[in-house]
């Protein structure tokens, strides 16, 4: 699938998400459990302020000496008898992969939620081989039994489907014949992999963090099946991009703290998997080979650039919970697996900038996403980053919001043509004010009055009556 | 193997503006910030106790509390609480310390239980069994009182799919393994390679039984882990 | 006390009478308020959709304009708020004066509110207005500009006002400056929903301290035609007192 999805224009799929009434419900609803869990164990925690900084000043440092931990991380790997693969685009990466399935001639495959191998599409490419690759997370489950829906958030990517959608889905295409409970359907998927699990070939999971100092993979996870991917099949594939990476294991228990918080309001999740290499002598269980994949897949354009803080990134989707563009529009609105604040920040940058040119100007600005973030990336500057990037290739920009800036920047460098401005607008929309309002404003107004009214320019403004005033000398 | 990385480095070091670092980069080992070791910092045992209770609470896990001459019964009342009927536990020298070792006796259980013990040596039987077996049980290496977490280490008769595969896992918490937070056991575990040691290969923090919420967010206890989970805390000082 | 005003354009153009009433509040307590004629736009509106050269442009305008005054004191948290973002705006090596002087007018520059409480060391205004009403907290002045309990340590000592806490009051109404119009239609829902939540408290009242949030919501409120009036804080301080001859 790859980190995109959907052909259709940003601004058809914004009406989709809009009328669907019942995605929108689902999505309130879980968006509301999510931020009140996070703002109940931040408090719990209490200082969050400070753990926010100290998050924030961690991320901060691994980035700018990125090459020196990945560095070190790889000697590590390698030391304990892993392999690492560096690839610097999603096609290297998946190459390398289908070469390690190839070479075990192994054809069944357990994943456990990644958002990166969604990036580089990596199911398809293995499929293409011939592989079976099945998806363990429940909720990563659902959308591929689903015919791979696209995923609307990066923690629970179904959170747009309900418990109906989920039972008709699991009768049509498996033959689930139970009722819509929750607890039943997952007691049943609980069946349908245990299989997979015992059999697979291959285990491919994500990386929540890698640390330099040990060569340790840590997964973060609630089901358990992180830990089945990594304890039962002979070999584990796992798969970072090259920013999720910490120094030593005491910054992994900051961030991991700090990402478990943010996501699900919990103090640590169920399952925190950490792994250093193969499995070692005298062990039965874990794997018996192991590779780390390591993706640059235009990370590294975006160091050293005005937006390198968005890879402090632990994609804990705290900014999604809090954002109410995200809220009405859902996460397949944004096109990409990258949804809501975040996502409209690094799909321009990850993916095509020009498929995702509209994503920065889907936020009302409001700061709730840079509020919520756990290592304090300023998601909300970088949007306006982004808008400015985008108005200084100048042809990129709508020709009508250019004329009406390029006006902007005379009229408000001079006090005579803003007078002169605000009069006209006064005289020119006369004709369209009724009881105090225009209800149909022409032209320009017309995006503004389509939806609401516009109260009509006064008969006096502000610096007008403060003038008269002091003529009339009615100041004190 | 090690591939691509010296072109893929030197690309993250241009991108960055300067030339590759080949001195030991020092991390700051004070960050400016320090809130982790405040946390709990000045609880005694017992404080320490009742948080890690309470968190269990939180995380659907039920707690029993036993001294070192009740914890056979106790143990034993728990997996009959489950129903069940066959064991498997890691080979951990510290059940013979608990006095366990008539309860985990492979031939002839006097309780009637299956018992099977992880022994390497029978390779991928140990899988099975775990498969098949009712109850895992394991020993808990750290303990975790602000999130009720075990931490377990893997290696030699620590198999991972002790308190993985079967349908219920006990973990006996030893009082003496209690720390405040992760905070401290992370410590533990990098003290421990800075002293030469190998890190084992998979640590598990294991904080309550396996869950999902990706229902209708509703939590579903239960998944691919085991649907339920008791921690023993047992006196061992 | 001197204070020279910065009205806005929203205000100066839409809502004059706020601008009066702000007046007004601040003689009323003693200061001396001074309106330099020459202020236009804050530039934010350029700022946010990414157009810096005319941003700059508006901004050394009002740097300049705003360069004798001892207090910038304006009835808008997003402008106040835009007012500070000047520092990083010229973050140019040959912009270093300009950020000297941007740096100057962010350490005076106050909302109106903030100005009462946190200068004036005013809580109680001695306002009077018996209705029912709820109060908006707008995003930039609560998150950018870091302002939550000044208007609402004003408003609990205004009598006869019976105030409920609006539900979601975190979320943002959907104005956003360009945003209403360019994401129109998402820009619709935000405002239903937060109008929804106005509903819920049967308020008559909706305050806010920012006249373009005030502007989108009173706005769809007129359209949907519902009876709930709309007042800027301003005007709320200031109520029961209003000057003769108006």
């Amino acid at each position: 699938m790859g980190m995109q999805f959907g052909d259709v224009v940003f601004y058809r799929r914004v009406d989709k998400g809009i009328r669907d009434q019942f995605m929108r419900n689902a999505v309130r609803a879980a968006q509301e459990r999510m931020r009140t869990s996070r703002l109940r164990a931040a408090e719990e925690l209490g200082d969050w302020e400070e753990w926010r900084q100290l998050g924030e000043e961690i991320r901060r440092h691994t980035l700018e000496h990125l090459d020196f931990y990945l560095k070190q991380l790889s000697d590590r790997v390698h030391e304990l008898g892993g392999h690492v693969f560096f690839a610097q685009t999603a096609e290297e990466a998946t190459a390398y992969i289908r070469d390690v399935v190839q070479k075990r001639d192994a054809h069944r495959i357990v994943k456990s939620k990644s958002m990166v191998t969604e990036e580089i599409g990596l199911n398809t490419a293995l499929e293409a081989i011939g592989c079976r690759v099945v998806e363990t997370d429940l909720g990563e489950y659902i959308l591929q039994v689903d015919d791979n829906d696209p995923p609307s958030h990066i923690v629970g990517p179904s959170i747009h489907k309900d418990r109906e959608r989920i039972r008709q889905v699991f009768a049509e295409k498996l033959g689930y014949t139970g009722s819509a409970a929750p607890e039943e359907m997952t007691a049943f998927v609980r069946q349908q992999l245990r299989p997979d699990f015992l059999t697979a070939e291959v285990g491919i999971t994500g990386c929540n963090f890698a640390v330099a100092e040990s060569g340790t993979v840590c997964l973060v996870t609630n089901e358990g099946n992180g830990r089945l991917v990594t304890s039962l099949p002979p070999v584990h594939i796992a798969v970072m991009g090259m920013e999720r990476i910490v120094p030593t294991w005491e910054e992994l228990e900051v961030m991991v703290g700090l990402l478990c918080r943010s996501a699900v309001g919990q103090k640590l999740t169920s399952y925190i998997n950490c792994l250093t290499g193969p499995r070692a002598a005298g062990e039965v269980d874990g794997p018996e080979e192991f590779h780390l994949v390591i993706i640059d897949n235009g990370r590294s354009d975006i160091l050293g650039t005005e937006f390198q803080s968005v890879l402090q990134c632990i994609r804990c989707g705290a900014c999604l919970n809090v954002c109410p563009v995200y809220r009405h529009i859902g996460g397949q609105a944004y096109g990409s697996i990258y949804s809501g604040p975040i996502g409209a920040v690094l799909s321009p940058l990850l993916g095509d900038e020009e498929l995702y040119r509209e994503l920065p100007y889907a936020s009302s600005l409001c700061a709730a996403c840079t509020e919520a973030c756990p290592v304090k990336i300023p998601l909300h500057e970088l949007l306006i980053q982004h808008r400015q990037k985008t108005a200084e290739k100048e042809r990129q920009s709508p020709l009508g919001e250019r004329l009406a800036m390029k006006a902007f920047g005379m009229v408000f460098e001079s006090p005579r043509l803003y007078r002169w401005g605000t009069k006209l607008a006064r005289t020119a929309l006369r004709p369209w004010e009724e009881d105090g309002v225009i209800r149909q404003g022409p032209g320009p107004l017309q995006p503004w009055t389509s939806i609401r009214d516009l109260p009509s320019p006064k008969r006096e403004t502000f610096r007008e009556w403060f003038e008269n005033r002091r003529k009339r000398g009615e100041q004190p | 193997m090690i591939h691509n990385r010296e072109a893929f480095l030197d690309r993250i070091a241009r991108k960055l503006g300067r030339l590759r670092i080949s001195e030991p980069v020092k991390r700051p080992s004070h960050w400016k910030h320090g809130p982790q070791w405040r946390t709990l910092a000045d609880a005694t045992q017992e404080e320490l106790l009742s948080v890690f209770e309470h968190q269990c609470q939180m995380i659907h896990t039920d707690v029993r509390r036993a001294e070192s001459s009740s914890l056979p019964d106790v143990l034993l009342e728990t997996i009959r609480s489950y129903d069940g009927k066959s064991v498997i536990c890691s080979d951990d020298p510290r059940f013979a310390e608990f006095g366990l070792s008539t309860l985990f006796t492979t031939q002839d259980n006097p309780y009637g239980l299956d018992v099977h013990i992880w022994n390497p040596e029978k390779g991928k039987i140990n899988i099975e069994r775990a498969e098949q077996a009712d109850v895992g049980i394991s020993i808990s290496d750290i303990t975790l009182a602000e999130s009720g977490t075990v931490v377990l280490m893997s290696g030699g008769g620590k198999g991972r799919s002790v308190s993985l595969l079967p349908r219920y896992f006990i973990a006996i918490v030893p009082l003496s393994t209690l720390v405040p937070r992760m905070t401290q056991a992370a410590r533990m575990i990098r003290e421990r390679s800075e002293r030469g040691e190998a890190i084992p290969s998979c640590v598990n923090f294991i904080s309550g039984p396996s869950n999902s919420a990706d229902i209708e967010m509703n939590l579903v206890v239960g998944v691919h882990g085991p649907v339920k989970a008791t921690y023993i805390i047992v006196k061992d000082r | 006390m001197k204070v020279s005003l910065f009205i806005t354009c929203l205000a100066d153009v839409f809502y004059p009478e706020v601008g009066r009433a702000t007046v007004e509040l601040l003689e009323r307590l003693g200061c001396e308020v001074d309106f330099p004629v020459a202020q236009t736009c804050c530039g934010q509106p350029a700022f946010n959709s990414g157009f810096h050269r005319e941003a700059k442009k508006a901004a050394r305008h009002m740097i300049e304009t705003f360069a004798h005054a001892d207090y910038v004191v304006a009835p808008s948290g997003s402008c106040t708020a835009m007012l500070k973002e000047y520092v990083h705006l010229f973050s140019e090596e040959d912009e270093r004066e300009w950020q000297e002087k941007a740096r100057a007018l962010a350490e005076k520059g106050y909302e109106l509110t903030q100005f009462l409480v946190e200068i004036l060391r005013v809580e109680d205004v001695d306002a009077t207005l018996p209705v029912k009403a709820t109060y908006h907290r707008s995003c930039h002045m609560t998150r950018l500009l870091g302002v939550k309990d000044a208007p609402m340590k004003l408003l609990s000592n205004v009598k006869g006002l019976s105030l409920t806490e609006l539900p979601c009051a975190h979320d943002c109404c959907g104005f956003g400056g360009t945003f209403s119009v360019k994401m129109a239609p998402i820009s619709q829902q935000m405002a239903d929903e937060k109008v929804s939540h106005i509903k819920e408290t049967n308020a008559e009242v909706l305050i806010g301290a920012d006249c373009g949030c005030l502007m989108h919501l009173d706005g769809r409120i007129r359209r949907q035609g519902k009876p709930i009036r709309v007042m800027h804080i301003a005007q709320v301080l200031q109520s029961g007192l209003e000057q003769e001859g108006r």
